[in-house]
């Protein structure tokens, strides 16, 4: 797994995550999450694009990083879900939730893609 | 039988989730296409689970301990068994997740279920069974006529 923060001109954060989040790699991400949520965002996008495979421990850093943003009114939206990583979001409902409404991938994807 | 014997430590669990990948290969002698990818796929998310299971919770971070995988592939089916000698667990005894309420643990055993039937016989080893049939999918053996013809 390996994973980029930026900041864009817009202020919002976006965070890729590419390979797989599993219980061996999210470790090496639950420290960059609570530095993350620290800097108090008012927006975070989190690219899961490139990303090939989630288990349950890495669904549950991104509920996690999820709820404390909003906690502090800010707000985490997932975009470019897509084959295993789409699978299990659905099956635990949280494509809906997370992403906004649709789960694809979106425009603003696109362009943190670009920047990254 | 393809039987693989590792140390339960999530430093092995990609040796074990490759295998079992490769595995679900062997179900069909057409392993693509949609519905097979799902196939692999939940197989693939399942298995992952129950490793972290026998890992963090049967042996509670003890690497030493062994997990033995034993595949059993039949024409259209798959079923794995996942031996370990750590402690013992009660699927039925672990609460269904709410999902509402965006749990952020508790989900792999959800997950498994969702994927794959499952069996568990505790002992010494705890055997997990994990079971799945591949189901007969139109769109693929509309896709495989059509790759024939074209060939």
């Amino acid at each position: 797994m390996t994973f980029e923060i930026s900041t864009g001109d817009d202020g919002i954060m976006r965070l890729a995550i590419r390979g797989e989040l599993d219980a061996v790699s999210v470790s090496e991400l639950r420290p960059e999450l609570d530095g993350l949520v620290n800097k108090r965002p008012r927006r975070v996008e989190v690219d899961l694009a490139r990303l090939r495979m989630v288990d349950s421990s890495g669904v549950g850093a991104l509920v996690s990083l999820y709820k404390r943003v909003r906690a502090q009114g800010g707000e985490v939206v997932v975009v470019g879900l897509q084959d295993q990583p789409l699978a299990i979001f659905r099956l635990l409902r949280l494509d809906k939730v997370m992403t906004g409404g649709d789960g694809v991938p979106s425009p603003t994807r696109q362009q943190g893609s670009s920047q990254n | 039988m393809i039987r693989i014997e590792l140390l339960g430590s999530l430093s092995h669990r990609d040796v074990a989730l490759r295998a079992v990948s490769a595995s679900c290969k062997l179900v069909t002698s057409r392993p693509f296409g949609p519905v097979w990818n799902d196939f692999q796929m939940e197989v693939v998310s399942a298995f992952g689970e129950a490793f972290n299971n026998v890992v963090q919770h049967g042996y509670r971070g003890n690497s030493e301990g062994l997990i033995q995988i034993d595949v059993r592939i039949a024409p259209g089916r798959i079923d794995i068994d996942l031996s370990d000698w750590g402690t013992a667990f009660d699927p039925k005894a672990v609460p269904v997740p709410d999902l509402d309420g965006l749990p952020e643990n508790g989900l792999g055993l959800y997950i498994m279920q969702s994927f794959m039937d499952i069996s568990y016989r505790p002992g010494q080893p705890n055997i997990l069974t994990l079971s799945k049939a591949l189901r007969s999918g139109r769109e693929d053996t509309e896709l495989s006529r059509k790759t024939e013809g074209e060939e």
